[in-house]
């Protein structure tokens, strides 16, 4: 056992002041900073993950914004003119990833380098969400993107106006506010967050479903068309004449589960679409297998953002509650977790097909020591027993229209140190992995940490050899532009 | 089935009248009265969106003094008449349609032979599109469309536009298109189509 990849634990960020979240001064423990916690470099775990520029030195953040500026002057804005009206459209979700100042960044560089190759200062953010309406308009506070967008930042709700959109496949709907200038520019990143959605199917276009999406929309998405086949309203939008017309280029923030790798921008969505395809696949295919080999453990979610989203290694909790299937693989229609699979459990709580997989069983209990509300978590919950640190929580959950019945099947513990305690007694396992955002690797027990680092070897070599060949043809991918990538 | 255990309070110092609040909740429950909002307490169904959307931060949400719950009993109606909606619809009857508060495809049936005829009433009946608001209003409007309603939007109102495509419209012209891209538009077809024709025994299924 190579011993000396066990490194202390990296403190995740701290509690944040939101609407959602409990007052940071309720968090009084974070479970990486137990006795018997550790880290693993994701790096010493797969070392041929490439070389990130954050986290890292010092200046790293600086580095970031030059890399930006340079990757964003490349794309021919030869059609905005001085004077013309640009909307930067950005998601939630960027601002959650390693400390949230990455994407910010992305955001900042954008809008410098339009304002420097084109001219025009009429350039705008709108920063769309999914089901927390407020929660862009917190990030940009937070960022204070509005100042740096001149008073012209704004967040963007689901139900806010909207406007009918012609696509090939009939009427959708986006956000008005979205669409409400001459240009757009879609700024995102290759987090694949939530991988039982859009199964790593033009993950690139997905905003143009979601965040800059209305709630019927939205709705087609998730209640429509099926689990497979769900993506396909983002490119129907994309493609509409209303949006080809409008669009300027992409440019987004790749990220791997261990860092910011750079920025790519262009103007061929598609073509960027190809490269985050292998992101992540690759990158996170190999974190997402590696979690499925988990035989048991406690999951502790630790990160202030929902309890779905919460995320280790770049993997999100309901991503690991869905980890005893292989994501990735589109033979498999219904991951253990996803709306649709929530929706075909009977009320007896069974699933309605025998085909349905139950959540990962090996996930023994989930100890809630800080998480969000402002997403339907009750089946989490329900499903895995799981108890919640401090009635502060408990209270916040029993006062949200998504999660009334959150705290039906969760109980309550008045410490970080009580709960851990529960789960340990009650479970008898001591393998625990937390979800706390940890940048660069992963905090979890010493034991299971040994693990991980016996099996990753085995795992890349899966993924390398075997799933990733299947992976990319299934989504029509070619295996040659790793190789572009990789130059 | 819905507990309606919190309501929206406007605090009418801070409320402009701009009726964003009545023009998105999503039973009603808000009218602008001499430019402030004025919340119909027993009618609102706390889902927030008023107070998430409010641009003054006039309103917020607080603890009802007496909690009470909005739902319709399904066993009042016939199973085939229930059954009759849901598979027009679409779905399973046992089918989870609202994922924030639970609502079954049933209940919404159930609600509809009640004599609701809008979303808005069936949200009032049953709680459903009480929660995010967002995610189920395709299939709460292929429920009240399926009971032989017409659906009419709000004028001036945003709280929903349209019915949009299904699995079932889609065109061949356009799954021949797409498909190598890795959608999997005829196998999740057959998916669904599976689980609104699997019929579940009568009572076993309860917990």
């Amino acid at each position: 056992m190579k011993n000396n990849l066990l490194k202390s634990p990296i403190m995740p960020i701290s509690a944040k002041e939101s609407q959602y979240g409990v007052d940071p001064s309720h968090i009084k423990k974070r479970v990486a900073e137990m006795p018997d916690m550790v880290s693993v470099s994701l790096k010493d775990l797969f070392p041929d993950l490439p070389d990130v520029i954050y986290p890292g030195a010092e200046d790293s953040l600086e580095m970031l914004y030059e890399t930006a500026k340079e990757e964003i002057r490349k794309i021919d804005m030869g059609k905005i003119k001085s004077g013309d009206s640009v909307n930067v459209l950005a998601s939630h979700h960027g601002f959650t990833l390693y400390g949230g100042e990455p994407y910010a960044i992305l955001l900042r560089a954008i809008r410098d380098i339009v304002e420097e190759k084109t001219g025009t200062k009429n350039i705008r953010l709108r920063a769309g969400v999914g089901m927390r309406f407020r929660e862009t308009e917190e990030y940009i506070r937070r960022y204070k993107l509005d100042e740096y967008y001149n008073g012209k930042a704004k967040g963007m709700a689901p139900i806010d106006p909207g406007i009918p959109i012609e696509t090939e496949i009939g009427t959708l709907y986006g956000l008005k506010a979205a669409y409400d200038a001459d240009w757009i520019i879609h700024a995102h990143h290759t987090d694949v967050r939530e991988v039982h959605f859009h199964r790593q199917i033009d993950k690139a276009v997905k905003p143009f479903g979601m965040s800059y999406a209305r709630i019927e929309t939205r709705s087609t998405y998730h209640q429509n068309l099926g689990p497979r086949a769900a993506n396909f309203i983002a490119r129907a939008i994309f493609e509409s004449n209303f949006v080809q017309e409008k669009f300027a280029f992409a440019a987004f923030l790749d990220v791997g589960p261990h860092g910011v790798i750079g920025v790519d921008a262009d103007a061929d969505l598609y073509a960027l679409n190809d490269r985050a395809t292998f992101i992540g696949c690759q990158l996170y295919g190999k974190v997402m297998h590696l979690f499925g080999k988990i035989d048991e453990c406690i999951a502790v979610l630790d990160f202030p953002c929902p309890v779905p989203y919460v995320f280790s290694a770049g993997v999100i909790y309901a991503n690991f509650a869905g980890a005893n299937v292989d994501l990735y693989d589109m033979e498999k229609p219904l991951p253990p977790y996803t709306w649709y699979t929530e929706a075909f459990y009977k009320k007896n709580g069974k699933p309605m097909l025998d085909s349905i997989p139950p959540l990962n069983p090996s996930i023994k209990m989930c100890v809630h020591n800080y998480a969000w509300t402002g997403y339907p978590s009750a089946f989490f919950s329900e499903m895995i027993p799981t108890v919640v640190v401090g009635a502060e929580q408990a209270e916040l959950f029993d006062m949200e229209p998504m999660n009334m019945t959150y705290m039906n099947h969760a109980t309550i513990a008045k410490s970080t140190d009580a709960a851990m305690e529960f789960a340990y007694n009650v479970t008898g396992t001591d393998k625990v992995i937390i979800f706390d955002g940890a940048m660069g690797g992963l905090n979890c027990s010493k034991s299971l940490a040994e693990f991980l680092i016996e099996v990753a070897p085995i795992v890349s070599k899966e993924v390398e050899e075997d799933l990733l060949p299947k992976w990319l043809k299934q989504r029509g991918v070619d295996i040659s532009v790793l190789e572009d990538i990789q130059k | 089935m819905k507990l309606v255990s919190i309501m929206a309070k406007v605090d009418k110092d801070k409320c402009i009248g701009c009726k964003t609040c009545e023009k998105l909740c999503p039973v009603l429950a808000i009218q602008i009265e001499d430019k402030k909002a004025i919340i119909d307490e027993d009618a609102c169904r706390g889902c927030a969106n008023c107070a998430d959307r409010c641009p003054v931060y006039a309103i917020t949400m607080v603890k009802r003094e007496e909690p009470f719950t909005v739902k319709v009993d399904v066993k009042q109606f016939p199973k085939e008449a229930i059954d009759e909606i849901c598979r027009k619809a679409h779905v399973n009857p046992e089918q989870v349609l609202c994922y924030c508060v639970g609502t079954r495809a049933e209940e919404v049936a159930a609600a509809l032979l009640s004599g609701a005829k809008t979303p808005e009433e069936v949200s009032s009946m049953t709680g459903m599109r009480t929660g995010c608001t967002i995610e189920c209003i395709q299939p709460m409007l292929r429920m009240v469309e399926a009971a032989g309603n017409k659906l009419q939007p709000i004028e001036g109102g945003h709280q929903w536009y349209g019915k949009t495509i299904t699995a079932w419209e889609l065109s061949d012209e356009v799954k021949d298109k797409y498909k190598s891209k890795g959608f999997f538009f005829d196998e999740d077809k057959e998916l669904l189509d599976q689980i609104v024709n699997l019929k579940l025994e009568e009572g076993q299924n309860e917990k």
